[in-house]
C-alpha cells in the first residue's frame, strides 16, 4: 500500500509540489490577527479559500473530463450565469403559491436541467455534426450568455431576507460545511468514474487515440456525449452556489470563468491533447489557484499583479509536464 | 576505417534514451557513388543512425565528419542544406501543401523560388518529378494524392536537394512493385552521378540486387560490414537475430477448411466489385493484391468500417449487415489493422490495453473488476508469447512485434470466430515474424477462421490454405496456396493472368 502511494505521487506529484510550495509561501508572507496567530493558517480562512473556489473547482471537474477526452467547454461560465440567472427568476419574481421548500427544488431542478440541456446540445452538435469543440463551444458561450440576458432584460435579479424562498435557498447554497462537502464528494466521484469505470477508460482511450477507439468499437460519440452533458449540469450546480452566495442573479456574472477552469485543470496535468489527466491534479490546481488569490489578498497586493503571477504559475506548471512526457517514447 | 572516398563517416557513435541504448560506439561510413543497405531487427538502431547522420537526432557521444570535416549538426535543415537528404519511414510532408511547395520545403535552392519566380520553381519541381515518374502537376495538393505518390513526392523532395547524401529509410514500403522497380533504376541513375545512397529495408530481396555493401546492426552495435558479393542472405539474417533461424515455415500443417463461417457473396462497395468468397472455420484465407487493389478495403468493409453497396454476407449461418464496428465484434469479427496506432492506444498500460475490447465482460454496472481485469490479460498475454517486463508498463515501450501481439490478445478476449490481420507482420523483425506465422496457424487448429492480408507472398503460400487475389478491387483469382506459385499471384495482382 505505501509503495502504491509512493508510485502514484511520483507519477502525478509535480502539482502536489506545487501546492506545498504555494502554501509555504502563504504562511511565510501571512499577517498576524491582534493575538499574533498567522491568519492564513486559520480554520476560517482556509474554509473560505475553499468556499471561494468550490464553483470554478466544481467545473473544473467536469472539464476535466471533457478535456481528457480531447475536447474543452467554453461555455461553462455563460451556462453558469444562465443557471444563476434562472434561478433567481424563479425564486424572486415567480409566484406560484407554492410552499418555500417545493419552490426551491423547482428553481434548483429548472437551473440544473437547463444547464445539462445546454451541455448535450453542445455534445450533440459535436459528435453528429462534426464541428469542433472550440467552435460549438464558443458559439453557445456567445448565444447562451445572449439568452441570459435577454431572459433578465439584463438586469441583476436580488434575493430578498428572512422567510423568502430565495433568502432560504441563498442560506442552503451558500452554507459553507455543505458546499465544501458537496465538492469533495462530486470530486471523489468524478475519480473513481475516471479511474475505476468503463467509461473512465474509454474516455482515455478516445482522448488519446480516437483512430484506435473506433477500430476497437467503442461507443466513441455517446462517451463524449455524456461528458459535454455533465459539464453542463456542473456548471449549472456551480451557477446555483453562485447565486446564493452572491445573493443575487446576475446575467453578467460568470465571464472567463471557464479559463480560469482549464487553468486549473491544466495545473493539474491534464494534457489539453486529451487522453492523460487526473481528478486529484485537477483539485490540486484548484486549490493552487485559490491559496495564491488568498495569500496575495491577505496582504492586500494589487490584483493585477496577481493575474500575473497566475501566468508564470500556469507556465511553469505546464511546462515541468511537458518536460516529464518528452522523456516518455511513443508508438 | 575510414577510406580516401568516404562522404559521411561516424567514429564511435553512441545514443542512449533513458536508459536503452539505441547506438552503442558504431563505426560507419559511406562512399560515394554506393549503395549501402543497413539492416537490422527492429529497435537495432538502424533508424537512430539514419536520424543522427542527418542532424534530426543529437548523438549522445562520438564523431561525424562530411566531407572531411567534423560536423555537428543543430537540426534537420542545416545536414539537408549541405546535401544530405532523408526518406523518412513515416512521411514528413505536408498534406495542406501543394506538390511545388512540398518539394521547395527546406531547400535552399527552390525555396527563395516560392516567392520570386514561380514559374522557374515549377518547372524544377516537373523535372523532378519526371525522375520519378510521378504525373502530377506541381500545384496539386499533396492531400489529393494516394499514399505511393507520397512516397514518390518524398523521393523527389530528396532529389531536389541535389544531394550529395540521400538516407531512404524503409522506401517501399508503400510502393507497387512497378514503383518499386522505377525506384530501382532512380537509385541506379544517382549512384551514376555520385550520390551515395543508404538504404533502411526488412526486405532481404531488395538490399541484395541494389546495394554495393551490406552494415548489419543489432541490439545499437554494429556488427559488421561486407561488400554484397562476400556475404549472403542466410548469413546477414544469421548476423541480424544472432543465431541460425528455422528456414520459412515450410508448409505449414494445413487442415482447415471445417464448416463455412463466413460466405461474401457479391460484396461491393465503393473500392470493391461483387467479391465472393467462402472461409471455414479453421481456415486460413490469404489476400494478396497490390497497394490500392481493395485488399485493405475488404478487411475494412467486413469489420463494418465502410458502407457496402451491395451483396450478401452470412456470419454463421445467419445474415450479417457489417453497418458498424460494434455490430461486427458481437459476431464475433475482429480486425488487426495495417496501421498499429490505429490499434493501440501508446498512453495506456499494456494490461488496458489488452482488455479495452472486452471491457464489458469484466465488469459490474459499469465498474471495472481489477482482478479479473488483471487476471485476464496475464493469461492472453501469455497465450501469445507476448514479452515484457510487466502489464502495466505503457504499451509503447514494447516492441513492434510484442505491441502486435498485445492487438492479437485484445481481440482473442472477445472470443472472435473470423479474425482478420491487415498486412500483420509489416515492419516487425524476423524473430517475431517467425513467433507470428505459429500464433496464427495455432488458432486457425483452434478453429479461428483467419482473413490474412499481407503484401509478402512468400508468407501467404508457406502459411495459407487458399490466396484470393485482388485486382482494382474485383476478385482476380481464388487459388491454392500449396499449388500456387509468387509468379502466378503476381500476374494475377497486376492484370495479367495469361
Amino acid at each position: 500500500m505505501p509503495s502504491r502511494v509512493w508510485n502514484y505521487f511520483r507519477h502525478h506529484g509535480r502539482p502536489f509540489l506545487g501546492l506545498a510550495l504555494v502554501f509555504a509561501l502563504g504562511v511565510v508572507f501571512s499577517p498576524r490577527d491582534y493575538a499574533g496567530n498567522l491568519i492564513f493558517l486559520s480554520v476560517g480562512n482556509l474554509t473560505d479559500v475553499l468556499l471561494q473556489q468550490s464553483e470554478i473547482g466544481i467545473i473544473a471537474l467536469a472539464m476535466t473530463l471533457v478535456i481528457i477526452g480531447a475536447g474543452i467547454d467554453l461555455s461553462v461560465g455563460s451556462v453558469l450565469a444562465c443557471s444563476a440567472s434562472m434561478a433567481a427568476l424563479l425564486l424572486v419574481r415567480w409566484t406560484p403559491g407554492l410552499a418555500v421548500g417545493p419552490q426551491m427544488a423547482v428553481a434548483a431542478g429548472a437551473a440544473l436541467l437547463t444547464g445539462a440541456t445546454i451541455g448535450a446540445v453542445n455534445g450533440l452538435v459535436i459528435t453528429r455534426l462534426g464541428l469542433q469543440a472550440f467552435v460549438m463551444t464558443l458559439a453557445t458561450m456567445i448565444g447562451v450568455r445572449g439568452l441570459t440576458r435577454w431572459l433578465t432584460g439584463n438586469t441583476n435579479i436580488d434575493f430578498g431576507f428572512g422567510e423568502m424562498a430565495s433568502a432560504r435557498f441563498s442560506a442552503l447554497f451558500s452554507h459553507k460545511p455543505s458546499v465544501i462537502i458537496v465538492w469533495v464528494l462530486l470530486a471523489i466521484v468524478a475519480h473513481l468514474v475516471l479511474t475505476r469505470t468503463i467509461f473512465g477508460r474509454y474516455l482515455r482511450a478516445i482522448g488519446e487515440n480516437e483512430q484506435a477507439a473506433i477500430y476497437t468499437g467503442l461507443p466513441v460519440r455517446t462517451i463524449r456525449f455524456v461528458a459535454y452533458t455533465a459539464c453542463g449540469g456542473l456548471a449549472a450546480l456551480a451557477g446555483l452556489i453562485h447565486a446564493a452566495r452572491s445573493h443575487q442573479g446576475n446575467p453578467n456574472d460568470g465571464v472567463a470563468y471557464e479559463l480560469d477552469a482549464i487553468a486549473a485543470v491544466v495545473i493539474g496535468g491534464t494534457a489539453l491533447a486529451g487522453g492523460q489527466g487526473t481528478i486529484v491534479g485537477t483539485v490540486t490546481g484548484t486549490l493552487i489557484l485559490g491559496l495564491l488569490t488568498n495569500m496575495l489578498r491577505l496582504r492586500m497586493i494589487d490584483s493585477n499583479l496577481e493575474l500575473m503571477i497566475k501566468a508564470v504559475i500556469i507556465i511553469v506548471a505546464v511546462w515541468l509536464q511537458r518536460r516529464d512526457r518528452a522523456s516518455n517514447s511513443s508508438l | 576505417m575510414r577510406s580516401e572516398s568516404a562522404v559521411l563517416s561516424c567514429t564511435n557513435l553512441a545514443k542512449s534514451y533513458g536508459g536503452v541504448h539505441a547506438l552503442v560506439n558504431v563505426n560507419w561510413e559511406l562512399r560515394a557513388g554506393e549503395v549501402h543497405a543497413l539492416c537490422g531487427e527492429n529497435g537495432a538502431g538502424k533508424s537512430t543512425l539514419a536520424r543522427i547522420c542527418c542532424g534530426i537526432t543529437a548523438p549522445d557521444a562520438g564523431e561525424l565528419r562530411y566531407l572531411d570535416r567534423r560536423v555537428k549538426w543543430s537540426g534537420a535543415d542545416k545536414a539537408r542544406r549541405a546535401g544530405i537528404g532523408i526518406i523518412l519511414q513515416e512521411l514528413d510532408l505536408f498534406a495542406g501543401l501543394t506538390v511545388a511547395e512540398n518539394i521547395a520545403l527546406g531547400n535552399a535552392r527552390l525555396e527563395p523560388q516560392n516567392w520570386i519566380a514561380r514559374s522557374a520553381l515549377d518547372q524544377a519541381v516537373r523535372r523532378v518529378l519526371q525522375d520519378v515518374c510521378l504525373d502530377v502537376a506541381p500545384s496539386t495538393l499533396l492531400g489529393r494524392l494516394s499514399v505511393s505518390q507520397w512516397q514518390l513526392v518524398a523521393i523527389a523532395r530528396a532529389l531536389a536537394l541535389e544531394a550529395r547524401v540521400i538516407f531512404m529509410d524503409e522506401p517501399t514500403s508503400a510502393l507497387t512493385d512497378d514503383g518499386v522497380e522505377r525506384l530501382f533504376e532512380l537509385i541506379a541513375r544517382l549512384k551514376a552521378r555520385g550520390v551515395a545512397v543508404a538504404y533502411v529495408s526488412h526486405k532481404m530481396t531488395e538490399i541484395f540486387r541494389i546495394s554495393d555493401r551490406i552494415s548489419v546492426l543489432r541490439d545499437g552495435a554494429m556488427i559488421g560490414t561486407e561488400a554484397r558479393e562476400r556475404t549472403s542472405i542466410e548469413k546477414v539474417i544469421q548476423q541480424m537475430v544472432g543465431r541460425p533461424l528455422a528456414a520459412v515455415r515450410a508448409g505449414a500443417v494445413r487442415r482447415g477448411g471445417g464448416e463455412p463461417v463466413l460466405v461474401v457473396e457479391d460484396l461491393t462497395s465503393r473500392w470493391l466489385r461483387n467479391i465472393s468468397f467462402r472461409l471455414g472455420a479453421g481456415e486460413i484465407l490469404g489476400v494478396a493484391g497490390l497497394v490500392g487493389s481493395g485488399r485493405s478495403e475488404l478487411g475494412r468493409a467486413l469489420f463494418g468500417m465502410s458502407r457496402r453497396v451491395g451483396g450478401t454476407i452470412t456470419v454463421g449461418g445467419c445474415p450479417y449487415q457489417a453497418r458498424e464496428v460494434g455490430e461486427a465484434i458481437q459476431r464475433g469479427l475482429v480486425l488487426v489493422p495495417e496501421d498499429r496506432r490505429h490499434g493501440l492506444v501508446a498512453g495506456m498500460s499494456v494490461r488496458e490495453n489488452t482488455t479495452l475490447a472486452c471491457l464489458r465482460s469484466l465488469a459490474r454496472a459499469g465498474w471495472i473488476a481489477r482482478d479479473r481485469e488483471a487476471a485476464a490479460a496475464t493469461g492472453v498475454l501469455a497465450l501469445c508469447r507476448t514479452k515484457r517486463a510487466n502489464d502495466e508498463l505503457p504499451v509503447a515501450a514494447l516492441s513492434g512485434g510484442n505491441q502486435q501481439k498485445v492487438l492479437l490478445g485484445k481481440w482473442l478476449l472477445t472470443r472472435p470466430r473470423i479474425a482478420i490481420f491487415d498486412d500483420p507482420t509489416r515492419g516487425i523483425d524476423i524473430g517475431a515474424k517467425d513467433d507470428f506465422y505459429r500464433l496464427m496457424v495455432e488458432l486457425a487448429g483452434g478453429g479461428l477462421g483467419v482473413i490474412w492480408i499481407s503484401s509478402e507472398l512468400p508468407e501467404l503460400l508457406a502459411n495459407a490454405h487458399r490466396v484470393l487475389v485482388l485486382h482494382e478491387g474485383r476478385c482476380a483469382g481464388l487459388l491454392d496456396a500449396v499449388q500456387a506459385t509468387q509468379e502466378q499471384i503476381m500476374r494475377l495482382a497486376t492484370g495479367h493472368p495469361n
